[in-house]
């Protein structure tokens, strides 16, 4: 078995860096409203989303407040959009993640797709992560619940036919998972998130497959690592 | 400032920010309610923040010493975690609205104060590094299994804080101890110590 055989299909998805706003407002609003929401992610995750002000959002994106008010109707809603945007983002690297041989293999590579995600997008993983779960309004958080329950409920599929783990254990695993990448993102260490793909696969598959298992497909992940260099 | 007038202090302003939020919060309450002049605050903290900071610092403390008070006997790592486990749980059920403080409205103020949160999962990492031993692969573990573990708890002790139900967490202790073990021990074994502590409650 091979990770690498359909990689070949697998692309992060890409997100434009933000630089000073040359374009016409109110032609490419499609294009506001995404900076908006990269400005948005940004702000939160230097100054926190209690601190963050819609000034500071609209001059992050280079925008006028008219631009802002044309798209959200507050702060919150806002913060909401970004958030859905990189949830649906997430949601979309898993079930599009490269086919492979077995079950297993198939979650190292959606969970390939997440890490390198969110190390190209760390605003938007700090805003998901952080913000959302502990800086953020009852909307931000039922959202980042939302989310995290749907990605538990996959994990929750690996099991199999035996003795099945506690109701919460998969949201647990997760929340280790969610730990490291707390602590890589508070660190500003987001670009060594991919690295940890083999310590993500074990916490999601141990509950599940057994140690014996997770520590294989652990290892396959290192290797896949050491492969791409 | 004497040291029970600090400690006094500390809870009111971690209660008067679980209530009241960051903005709204205030020290003059706190200090009113602790004993404390505006020159005794004044010769130890600069401003609410230095003082929101050491309180933080002061209820880490406490979280880890409730904790890992026994970690120190003779009795195997599993029982000691279970037992530290339990006091822990026990302590946030009794102050479900300094768990609050803790958990979220401390660490959500900005970046800086959720360094302090990082840094207080991060304090439970020794405890957690004994479980290699118990794994029976520790050379095969990744090198995060402590974390991995100390999130696993820290995921269902949010959860239950920030709903409002603190209350069911000591009901909770053999499956958060199941998720706790399992990234050691696999989840046979973890399960096993699951049932023991079932039936020890």
């Amino acid at each position: 078995m091979s990770y690498k055989k359909d990689l070949s299909h697998y692309q992060a998805i890409p997100w434009p860096s933000l630089g000073p706003l040359t374009i016409d407002t109110g032609v490419l609003s499609v294009g506001d409203r995404d900076r908006l929401l990269a400005a948005m992610a940004e702000c939160c995750s230097r100054h926190g989303y209690g601190e963050t002000t819609i000034v500071a959002v609209t001059e992050r994106a280079g925008l006028g407040r008219a631009s802002f008010d044309s798209h959200f109707e507050s702060k919150e809603d806002c913060a909401v959009a970004a958030l859905n945007k990189i949830v649906s983002e997430t949601l979309a690297a898993v079930s599009t993640a490269p086919t492979a041989d077995g079950e297993g293999e198939r979650r190292v590579l959606q969970i390939r797709a997440i890490l390198e995600l969110m190390s190209a997008q760390p605003s938007f993983a700090h805003l998901v992560y952080i913000e959302a779960r502990q800086g953020g309004t009852k909307r931000m958080r039922d959202t980042y619940q939302s989310a995290a329950h749907v990605l538990a409920l996959m994990m929750e599929r690996l099991g199999g036919n035996g003795e099945q783990p506690p109701a919460r254990a998969a949201r647990a695993a997760l929340g280790g998972a969610e730990a490291v990448m707390r602590r890589e993102l508070a660190l500003g260490n987001t670009g060594a998130v991919p690295v940890l793909l083999p310590d993500f696969v074990y916490a999601a598959l141990v509950p599940f497959v057994g140690q014996r298992e997770a520590l294989r497909q652990s290892r396959l992940a290192r290797q896949l690592l050491a492969e791409e260099g | 400032m004497e040291k029970a007038q600090r400690e006094q202090l500390f809870w009111a302003l971690m209660a008067e920010l679980a209530e009241k939020g960051y903005r709204d919060a205030s020290v003059e309450g706190p200090m009113a309610a602790a004993g404390v002049s505006t020159a005794e605050f004044e010769a130890e903290f600069k401003d609410k923040d230095a003082c929101l900071f050491a309180a933080y610092d002061h209820m880490t403390e406490l979280a880890l010493n409730t904790a890992t008070s026994d970690c120190e006997s003779g009795r195997e790592w599993p029982e000691r975690l279970r037992d530290g486990l339990k006091k822990l749980l026990e302590a946030i059920a009794a102050e479900p609205e300094l768990a609050r403080a803790m958990t979220r409205s401390f660490p959500g103020i900005r970046p800086a104060t959720y360094e302090c949160y990082v840094e207080l999962l991060a304090r439970f990492l020794p405890y957690m590094e004994e479980g290699r031993k118990y794994s029976g692969v520790d050379e095969e573990l990744p090198g995060e299994v402590e974390l991995l573990a100390v999130g696993a708890a820290e995921a269902i002790i949010f959860s239950e804080v920030d709903a409002g139900r603190a209350e069911r967490l000591p009901q909770m202790m053999p499956e958060i101890l199941f998720s706790v073990l399992v990234p050691f021990m696999g989840p046979d074994r973890a399960a096993d110590e699951m049932r023991s502590a079932s039936a020890a409650l």
